[in-house]
C-alpha cells in the first residue's frame, strides 16, 4: 500500500518542525527524502537517474542574449543548479524571473505548492518570489512532473536560476 | 571607513569605476547585473555578482525594489547608484534610508528640489545665483518693449505653456520686437491653447561650464574646479575638459563661489555638478541646474586635481565628513575625455553594437582610459552606446590636446564603428585649438565640416 498525499504533507510538516537535517522513508516500493540543505541528495536512488544532462543545463534563460565569452563567470555567479548527474535529460528546468526570496509554501507554516513527484499543469502555482515584501507567485508553465525542487525555502534566488525540474507529459 | 560592503546597482563603465575606488578603500563589492551583463568586467571585478533581472532595463536595473532587495539579501551596508538608471530617483533614495542602507548620493529632498527646474531655479535665485534674466508673463507688445529694453537685446520670447524649441522667437533690435512677439503669441495659441508669453534674454553664444563640487550636508562644500563640455551634439556632451580656459579667471572664480553658495545653502550632501550657461559675449554666467550624481565627465576634474571623487562619495555619504579643506585641492596642467560611442559618425550616429574584435588601447604618459570593453566584448544593444572614456592629462591645453590627438591615432577597435575619428576630427579644427566653439558649434559648422572629408 502507498503513503497517500495528506500522509506525505504531514511527515514534511513533521520534518519543517523537527531539529533533523534529513529524513529518508521506503515504505512500499517508494522512497521520500527530506532534507533542509538544499545541496542533499538522495544518493543509490533508482528513482534518480544519472543520464548526462547537458542539454537541460542550457535553458537557463532563453532571453539572455549571448553573454561575453572570453572570461569565466564572477564568483557565486547565476547559475548554481543541481549537479549535472542528477538532473534527468529529459527534464527541464523552471527558472527564476528576477531576484528575490524563494518560498515553497504560500504562507509560513503551510504545506508547500508542490513536491516531487507531484503531477502539474501550466498554471499550479508552484512558489513565490519575494522581491521588498512584494510576492509573486510562479506559475509551472508547463504540463508534467515535478522532478526536482533546487532551492531551499527562504532562500535568495537569482534570475535564470533553475527553482525546479520539470519532466513534461 | 564606515562602509563594509558596497552594492553597485548599476553596470559599464562606471560600475568598474565604483569597484576599483572601493577596492582601495578595503570596501568589498557585491554588482546586481542583467541576464544581458554576466559574465562582464564589472562582474569579475566584484566580489560577488549576482543576476537581478532580465537584460531590459526596468526589469533590473531600474527596478528599485529589485536593487534594494539584491543589496539586503546579499548583506550589503550602502548601495551606489552610479550615473543614468536610478541615481537621481528620490524612491531609492528613500526605499535605502528605510531599510538601513547607506545612499551613496544626496538626501531625497535634494533629489526632489534640485530635479524639479523650477524649484532649483527657486534655490537659485534665493541663494543669490543668477538664472538666466528674464520676465514673468508679458500681456502686450508695448510690455514687451520695456523688458527688452531692460534685458539688453537679444531677447527671446516663450510660451510659458511650451518646451521643446516651439513657441521660441527671437528679436534682435527694438525694432524686430512687435513681429517676433505677435508671432510667438501666435504659435503659443495654435500650438498650446495659451498665448502667455514671457521674455528671456537671449545667449547668442554660449558654452557650457559646470563646476564640481562635493558637499558633507552640513554645509560645508569644496569645489574641484570647472569643466567645459561645450562640444555636444543634440544636447549630448562628446567632449569634456578641464579647466574651462575660454572663461577668464576672475569669472571662474565667481563660478566656483556660485556654486559653492547654492549648494552650501542647500546643505547639500555628495558629489554633484552645478551647471551654468556662460554668455561669451557678455562674460556672464547664469545657473542651469545641479546634478546630484557623479557624472560622467568626472575625470577630467580627477587629473587636474589628482583627487579621487569616488572615494569622497562614499566618504561624505558614510558621514566621515569631506576630509579635506579647499585650499589643500590643488589644480594644475589641463585634462581633455572624449566619450566613446558604439555609433557610427559616419552615417548619422547610427547605433553599432556588436562584438570588438579587436581592441588595443592607447598608453603613454598621461592617459587614462575608463571602460568595461575588452577584445570579444560583446556590446548589447539594450543599454547606453557608451563604451568607454579616453581622457588625458598634459601640462597645458595644447600637450593634452596633442596627447590625445597621439592617443586616439593609437587606439586601434575592431568590430565596432566608434565617434572616436569626430573627436579627433573635432580637437584638431583650429576653432578647437583656438576654443572658439559655443555649444552650437558641433551641428553648425563641426558636423557639416566633418561631412565634406568623407568620400
Amino acid at each position: 500500500m502507498a503513503i497517500k498525499a495528506d500522509e506525505i504533507a504531514k511527515i514534511v510538516e513533521l520534518f519543517y518542525e523537527s531539529k533533523w537535517k534529513e529524513m529518508h522513508i521506503e515504505v512500499a516500493g517508494m522512497q521520500l527524502f527530506l532534507s533542509t540543505d538544499p545541496n542533499a541528495r538522495l544518493t543509490n536512488n533508482a528513482m534518480v537517474t544519472t543520464a548526462a544532462a547537458s542539454s537541460v543545463m542550457q535553458p537557463v534563460d532563453s532571453s539572455a542574449v549571448p553573454a561575453p565569452q572570453t572570461s569565466t563567470p564572477a564568483p557565486a555567479a547565476a547559475e548554481k543548479p543541481a549537479a549535472p548527474e542528477q538532473v534527468s535529460a529529459n527534464w527541464e528546468a523552471i527558472t527564476a524571473p528576477n531576484l528575490g526570496t524563494f518560498y515553497r509554501s504560500p504562507k509560513p507554516g503551510a504545506a508547500p505548492y508542490v513536491e516531487i513527484g507531484q503531477s502539474v499543469t501550466i498554471d499550479t502555482e508552484i512558489c513565490l518570489i519575494e522581491v521588498m515584501k512584494l510576492f509573486t507567485s510562479l506559475k509551472a508553465g508547463a504540463n508534467g512532473v515535478i522532478r526536482q525542487i533546487c532551492v531551499a525555502d527562504g532562500d535568495m534566488v537569482e534570475a535564470g536560476q533553475p527553482l525546479f525540474y520539470i519532466e513534461r507529459v | 571607513m564606515a562602509i563594509k560592503r558596497l552594492f553597485v546597482a548599476n553596470r559599464g563603465e562606471i560600475a568598474v569605476r565604483i569597484i576599483r575606488t572601493a577596492k582601495k578603500l578595503g570596501i568589498e563589492t557585491v554588482i546586481g547585473v542583467s541576464q544581458g551583463d554576466i559574465g562582464t568586467l564589472a562582474a569579475e571585478m566584484a566580489d560577488r555578482a549576482v543576476v537581478i533581472g532580465p537584460a531590459a532595463s526596468a526589469k533590473s536595473y531600474l527596478d528599485v525594489n529589485l536593487v534594494v532587495h539584491a543589496a539586503k539579501a546579499t548583506g550589503c551596508d550602502a548601495l551606489h547608484p552610479g550615473y543614468g538608471f536610478l541615481s537621481e530617483k528620490p524612491e531609492l533614495c528613500r526605499l535605502c534610508e528605510k531599510e538601513g542602507l547607506i545612499f551613496v548620493g544626496p538626501r531625497a529632498e535634494s533629489i526632489e528640489t534640485l530635479g524639479d527646474k523650477l524649484a532649483a531655479r527657486a534655490l537659485a535665485i534665493e541663494s543669490g545665483v543668477k538664472t538666466v534674466p528674464g520676465t514673468d508673463h508679458i500681456a502686450n507688445v508695448e510690455d514687451a518693449k520695456v523688458a527688452a529694453d531692460k534685458l539688453g537685446y537679444p531677447v527671446v520670447m516663450k510660451a510659458s505653456a511650451g518646451g521643446g524649441g516651439r513657441g521660441m522667437f527671437k528679436a534682435n533690435s527694438a525694432a524686430e520686437l512687435k513681429a517676433s512677439f505677435e508671432k510667438a503669441s501666435r504659435e503659443a495659441e495654435t500650438a498650446f491653447g495659451d498665448n502667455r508669453l514671457y521674455i528671456e534674454r537671449f545667449v547668442e553664444r554660449a558654452r557650457h561650464v559646470e563646476v564640481q563640487i562635493v558637499g558633507d550636508g552640513e554645509g560645508n562644500v569644496v569645489h574641484f574646479g570647472e569643466r567645459d563640455c561645450t562640444v555636444q551634439r543634440r544636447y549630448q556632451k562628446l567632449i569634456e575638459e578641464a579647466p574651462a580656459t575660454a572663461v577668464p579667471d576672475d569669472v571662474r572664480k565667481r563660478l566656483h563661489a556660485a556654486a559653492i553658495q547654492l549648494t552650501s545653502h542647500a546643505k547639500y550632501r555628495n558629489a554633484g555638478t552645478v551647471e551654468f550657461l556662460y554668455d561669451v559675449d557678455r562674460v556672464d554666467f547664469y545657473f542651469i541646474e545641479v546634478n546630484s550624481r557623479i557624472q560622467v565627465e568626472h575625470p577630467v576634474s580627477e587629473e587636474i586635481s589628482g583627487e579621487d571623487l569616488i572615494a569622497f562619495q562614499l566618504r561624505v555619504a558614510a558621514g566621515e565628513g569631506l576630509g579635506i579643506t579647499q585650499d589643500q585641492i590643488k589644480l594644475s596642467g589641463h585634462a581633455i575625455e572624449c566619450r566613446i560611442n558604439a555609433e557610427d559618425p559616419y552615417n548619422q550616429f547610427l547605433p553599432s553594437p556588436g562584438r570588438i574584435k579587436g581592441w588595443q588601447p592607447p598608453t603613454g604618459e598621461g592617459v587614462r582610459l575608463d571602460t568595461h570593453a575588452r577584445e570579444n566584448y560583446l556590446v548589447p544593444p539594450f543599454y547606453d552606446s557608451m563604451i568607454g572614456k579616453l581622457i588625458v592629462w598634459g601640462k597645458d591645453r595644447d600637450q593634452a590636446i596633442e596627447r590625445m590627438l597621439k592617443a586616439i591615432a593609437e587606439f586601434r577597435l575592431d568590430g565596432l564603428k566608434t565617434t572616436l575619428p569626430l573627436s579627433a576630427y573635432i580637437i584638431n579644427t583650429q576653432d578647437f585649438r583656438d576654443n572658439h566653439i559655443t555649444t552650437r558649434w558641433l551641428e553648425d559648422k563641426g558636423l557639416p565640416a566633418f561631412e565634406t572629408t568623407l568620400e
